[in-house]
């Protein structure tokens, strides 16, 4: 099935490629997004499942403990639906978290991993295996595959999450001017030929809740959310986004909230 | 249409935030620009002032991009006029071959894994967001298209002063705008403004070839 869909895939992009077809309106990069279309169908992002399993039910750190323990919002170990009802308030830090900052939380309280070690290891470098939280948030998040986001903001702590990262979407800063409404306020915008979601749509911004953590093709390993936003904040040319920081949580409860009712599909595949 | 449109939005949701909600928009600035205080990293202490607003950003931050009232549009303008510096030789228009380099060049200054990105100069960014010379296909559509900018407009003080302006400070003339104040804030020097402002204009620049 998936080979007769690739035919039909090399066959569209054959036909946009060869001139005289009275295709003259086709988007220039609409053959990128026919060959991403194609490779999506075999996601190496697949491969991330399985060590982020293996990885979460494993006895490690210091303290010689499995994840098997750690609440992510539904009790102890239950992962179905937990990822989707993320960011939400815990009680027992007192803090609204999003599946990465509560998969640090439980790595250092059962594991005896040491915070700063994690943080630093937790964005892998390109073209290296990935890290252990970026395995884990894709394992964690793809037991919720086929179920909606629906995100609550009834604790109070939630709604000032939720609020804040609001303000903090439209707040313009830096040499550029930037804050994300300049790249992602509008349909159908690209950076080069780099198309952006539309995220003031609901339509785009439940294609990006749906779809993190995510296989990136340029660099060969699986990427999150947390670095999704942390590498928007580089290209702005602002300081470096604090992995599991305040505002990072802010952001992922706006765009979760917005993203209400999109059904997870991970890991999504981008360039 | 479009600005009524977002008018009538962005009235909605107020109206909303203003019934419904703690916290109040003093209490979530308060909240949020505590958060930015903590949840960034840089090099040098220096560089987390980046994350501070000036005034016509604070203004240019409306939530939902929400229309900017008269008064707040005349003092972005204001500020964006008084910001405007020009290269001390007084000539507007540079070399049209470095302008056309620099517009290409989407790097310089940012900060990854603890370290700031130095080279000679940063790059102008152009291509990022606007379609250049007749034929390029990698270029971006966030702004308008400049193929053909200068041919169309011609070559006088007039039209190079007024695009040595745009770029060094957009919001003179269109205050919020998407386009990065290049100048102003200091990614750009004068002096490569001036090339881009001949990249524009010189009716040897391949942005004026003919399609």
């Amino acid at each position: 099935m998936a080979v007769v869909r690739r035919g039909f895939a090399a066959l569209a992009l054959a036909c946009l490629v060869t001139p005289g077809t009275g295709l003259a309106q086709v988007k220039p990069d609409a053959g990128i997004t026919i060959g991403r279309q194609m490779l999506a169908d075999d996601n190496p992002g697949e491969l991330w499942i399985e060590q982020g399993k293996t990885l979460f039910h494993q006895k490690r750190g210091p303290k010689s403990a499995s994840l098997e323990q750690c609440d992510f919002g539904l009790g102890a170990g239950k992962l179905e639906g937990a990822s989707v009802r993320l960011p939400r308030y815990f009680s027992d830090t007192d803090r609204v978290q999003d599946l990465e900052s509560r998969l640090v939380t439980c790595m250092v309280e059962l594991q005896g991993f040491k915070r700063d070690d994690i943080v630093a290891r937790a964005i892998s470098p390109a073209g290296s295996n990935g890290s252990d939280i970026e395995a884990l948030a894709l394992y964690i998040t793809s037991r919720s595959n086929g179920m909606k986001m629906s995100v609550s903001l009834d604790h109070p702590k939630e709604q000032e999450m939720y609020m804040a990262g609001e303000y903090l979407f439209f707040r313009r800063s830096g040499q550029t001017d930037f804050s994300c409404l300049q790249c992602h306020g509008d349909a159908d915008k690209r950076i080069r030929l780099q198309d952006l979601v539309h995220m003031t749509s609901k339509k785009g911004v439940q294609e990006v809740v749906a779809t993190w953590p995510a296989y990136r093709g340029a660099h060969f390993v699986v990427r999150t959310m947390q670095w999704r936003l942390y590498d928007c904040f580089w290209q702005m040319r602002l300081p470096e986004l604090a992995y599991a920081s305040d505002v990072s949580i802010a952001l992922t409860t706006y765009l979760h909230y917005q993203g209400n009712g999109a059904v997870i599909k991970v890991p999504g595949f981008k360039r | 249409m479009r600005l009524a449109c977002w008018t009538i939005l962005a009235a909605a949701a107020l109206t909303v935030a203003g019934c419904s909600s703690y916290p109040d928009q003093a209490a979530t600035r308060a909240s949020a620009e505590s958060m930015v205080s903590k949840s960034f990293t840089a090099p040098t202490p220096d560089l987390l002032k980046r994350l501070e607003q000036d005034r016509s950003q604070r203004i240019c931050s409306k939530i939902g991009g929400a229309r900017l009232t008269q008064e707040e549009a005349a003092e972005v303008v204001k500020l964006a006029r008084a910001s405007i510096q020009y290269p001390p030789s007084g000539k507007l228009a540079g070399d049209w071959k470095a302008g056309e380099k620099l517009a290409h060049d989407g790097a310089g200054d940012r900060i990854q894994f603890g370290r700031l990105e130095k080279r000679k100069e940063n790059g102008g960014l152009c291509q990022n967001c606007h379609a250049l010379a007749p034929g390029e296909i990698n270029v971006g559509n966030i702004g308008p298209a400049l193929t053909g900018y200068g041919a169309q407009r011609g070559t006088s003080d007039a039209v190079a002063k007024l695009t040595y302006e745009r770029i060094y400070n957009g919001w003179a003339y269109a205050p919020c705008s998407n386009m990065p104040r290049l100048g102003a804030t200091g990614h750009l020097t004068p002096e490569q403004i001036a090339h881009l402002v001949a990249y524009l204009l010189d009716p040897a620049s391949p942005i004026n070839r003919k399609p």
